[in-house]
């Protein structure tokens, strides 16, 4: 263990690193990671990332040979240790220096893969706000460099989220919603504006005889039915209704070989709410299940929940696509979590797991692909 | 309690007794309400923007602008909600605005109002830490309304939380704005605590005259969006050069508008502890003469998040205060001992045993 290169100014203190320190850490983050030389049997899926491709037939050898074969590679030699080391594949939490973490796993012909970065800078919002999504007001936190994704280069098949797609999915129109005081606020002006000639004068300078009628149009909830970017230019899924996500099979807590959790893009309402699209996946040794939530609440007047699930069985190479939209107004939702007498009841609607249960559900559709 | 005990307890984020807090926000009334709305302050000056209960965060603050009282602050608001130690945060500035009156300066933010902690953590936070009751979210919810509005440095620099107002065209209109009260809904003073610039880079096709450079309303149905003659307008008006403000994340800490006259100084960096944002504080030597002295998270934040997930105690643990408290103090603990060279390996964040363990501790969930 190096000691730490520190020079604290005062106490309590905050460290500064220096280069060579972090060089170290780094060097240091990658051992840690590294899987422990197993001292047992020798599978792929403890090789690194270029050796494991190598030995990808080994690990198939290997499948046959024990009970509970790992199966899997890990493609990334950041990753923890994976699932035959004895824990879990996760990738790291940390958004920024000093790794560029891009995980990934296979099993199959399946490949699963992520990526998390901070929010996008200016150059990158300037590209994003005049050629990418021209017309529409970017939501504050974009994580746009952030995505997941499935692919299969056998079937030729590929389907990612990612943040650009789903708001290239919002609408450039009015929404018709407003914020819960919209009424009020726009009265008011209204009465200021032709109050007095001595107000209207003062009024009349800087705000546009128009302008309290909205100019810019756009979908300000960012509500997105984003389902995923397929490769192919035309959808490859059938529509069936009647299909259902196996949720037995996904109740059977097998092990996780790969998680993530992900942010995609948030805005704040300017503090009359949230609007946010997350995406997080499992990834078992049959299945796997992703899950993409736009929720969006504003204040006092309604909550909104459109959830996509897509899950895949490896071995029968089957996706099935369910999503789902909850929306209700409000008060009424608050309403269900008063029963439980909570003294801080906002605190539930801030937990988009509580909504969607407690939200009736408006659509829902489901469509399958069989390779 | 002396007010340097209280600081010492701040300064290590314990908390203070509930009796502590209504008195020290009694004397901070008392101090606040002879304050006028517009507050004229000379330079050097280190002005500083969002928190948003970042704790950790405030103190590398303090690290790299230099303590109080040896360096001048403004801050500009928005110092609760979303943050895991909004009470931390306010209680210190509280303290330290009672303790150096004349040295550091707190703005009031859209945040300060009790309408908008109750949905965004403040007063959730406030109930976890207190033993569920609300009396201390109560306190200080009150002292919010005494904040006072804005700030002119050197009588050219204007500094809000939010931005501009159709209602106000000259100073003297926002001095006699009757401040001590809730934040409402519209109006000067929600105006100057909400709204944002906008630069108008693409003129739409159908509004080619001045949509973009006056007062717009948003879509959402309320609130100004201010362009670049309004902000000419007032300045010349004013007879001032430029303006700061913060109220907007920016990924690299602070935001230039319309050629320098408004700037957005941002100081909560890796917002929400998942934004990957830069923070900035804005050093103010003389009125031509300033650095953008940028930073990034503190690493504190990180070990606290993942302790606070593992122990959960935002969700479940309602009633005790002391937990929360007793995970900080390891920190500081921690911090203490490594600067004699002696630092536990285990608290080593990049330490194998501490990747080890992080991983096995890392949490995945069997969603459905």
């Amino acid at each position: 263990m190096s000691k730490r290169n520190t020079a604290p100014l005062r106490s309590p203190g905050i460290n500064t690193v220096q280069i060579n320190a972090a060089r170290e850490m780094h060097a240091q983050t990658v051992r840690a990671r590294r899987m422990p030389v197993p001292t047992g049997s020798i599978t792929a899926s403890s090789m690194t990332a270029p050796a494991a491709a190598a030995a990808a037939a080994a690990a198939a050898a290997a499948a046959t040979a024990t009970a509970m074969p790992p199966r899997h590679i890990c493609n990334n030699p950041n990753n923890p240790p994976c699932v035959s080391c004895g824990s879990v594949i996760i990738p790291s939490p940390r958004a920024t220096l000093p790794l560029e973490d891009n995980p990934s796993i296979s099993i199959n012909d399946w490949t699963i893969s992520s990526k998390k970065k901070p929010i996008l800078n200016s150059q990158e919002l300037d590209v994003w706000e005049t050629e990418k999504l021209k017309g529409l007001t970017l939501p504050e936190m974009i994580f746009g460099n952030n995505y997941i994704r499935i692919e299969n280069p056998r079937l030729d098949w590929s389907i990612e989220f990612n943040a650009l797609d789903a708001l290239k999915n919002v609408q450039l129109q009015d929404s018709g919603i407003r914020v819960a005081y919209s009424n009020d606020w726009i009265n008011s002006k209204r009465k200021q504006t032709t109050s007095g000639p001595g107000t209207a004068q003062r009024f009349s300078n800087d705000v546009n005889a128009d302008s309290l009628n909205i100019i810019h149009k756009y979908d300000w909830t960012y509500t997105t039915r984003y389902r995923g970017t397929e490769n192919s230019p035309e959808s490859r899924f059938q529509r069936d209704n009647d299909q259902t996500l196996p949720l037995d099979k996904l109740a059977v807590h097998d092990k996780i070989l790969f998680y993530d959790d992900m942010i995609l893009f948030e805005d704040e309402l300017a503090d009359n709410g949230i609007s946010i699209l997350n995406v997080k996946i499992r990834v078992m040794n049959e299945r796997l299940l992703l899950l993409s939530r736009f929720f969006l609440r504003v204040d006092d007047v309604l909550v909104r929940v459109h959830d996509t699930r897509l899950y895949v069985e490896f071995d029968e190479n089957r996706v099935i696509r369910e999503s789902k939209e909850y929306e209700g107004k409000y008060q009424d939702v608050l309403a269900k979590h008063r029963l439980s007498q909570s003294h801080d009841p906002k605190a539930a609607l801030r937990d988009s797991n509580w909504v969607a249960q407690n939200t009736p559900m408006v659509r829902r559709e489901c469509e399958t692909i069989q390779f | 309690m002396e007010l340097d005990e209280c600081l010492e307890r701040l300064y290590k984020a314990q908390l203070l007794p509930e009796v502590t807090v209504r008195a020290l926000c009694f004397k901070l009334k008392e101090m606040l309400v002879k304050e006028s709305n517009v507050i004229h302050i000379q330079t050097p000056v280190t002005v500083v923007g969002d928190m948003h209960g970042q704790f950790h965060d405030m103190l590398e603050i303090f690290q790299i602008g230099g303590p109080v009282p040896d360096t001048n602050y403004l801050f500009l608001g928005d110092y609760v909600d979303r943050g895991l130690y909004s009470v931390e945060t306010i209680m210190l500035l509280i303290v330290l605005k009672l303790r150096y009156p004349s040295r550091i300066h707190l703005l009031r933010g859209n945040h300060e109002s009790r309408q908008i902690t109750q949905s965004y953590g403040f007063y959730t936070e406030c109930l976890n830490k207190y033993g569920g009751n609300s009396r201390v979210w109560q306190y200080l919810t009150d002292i919010f309304d005494y904040l006072v509005l804005c700030c002119i440095i050197d009588d050219e620099i204007f500094c809000v939380h939010g931005g501009l107002s159709p209602n106000v065209q000259t100073i003297d209109q926002i001095k006699i704005i009757d401040r001590f009260r809730e934040i409402p809904h519209d109006g000067a003073m929600a105006d100057l605590v909400w709204s944002d610039p906008e630069e108008n880079n693409n003129p739409t096709l159908d509004h080619p005259d001045s949509s973009g450079q006056h007062f717009q309303v948003s879509p959402r149905g309320a609130g100004y969006t201010f362009g670049r003659s309004v902000v000419e307008k007032f300045l010349q008006m004013n007879d001032m050069n430029r303006i700061y403000r913060a109220h907007q994340l920016c990924n690299e800490g602070y935001q230039i508008y319309f050629d320098g006259l408004v700037t957005t100084v941002w100081s909560a960096p890796n917002y929400c502890y998942r934004c990957g944002n830069k923070a900035s504080i804005l050093e103010l030597y003389s009125k031509d003469q300033f650095y953008f002295n940028v930073f990034e998270e503190a690493p504190e934040n990180k070990l606290l998040k993942e302790n606070s997930l593992n122990s959960n105690y935002m969700e479940e643990n309602t009633t005790n205060p002391v937990v929360n408290r007793k995970l900080i103090a390891d920190y500081f603990e921690d911090d203490s001992a490594s600067t004699d060279g002696s630092a536990d390996p285990e608290m080593y964040m990049f330490s194998d045993v501490y990747q080890a363990r992080s991983a096995s501790n890392r949490h995945v969930d069997y969603f459905l």
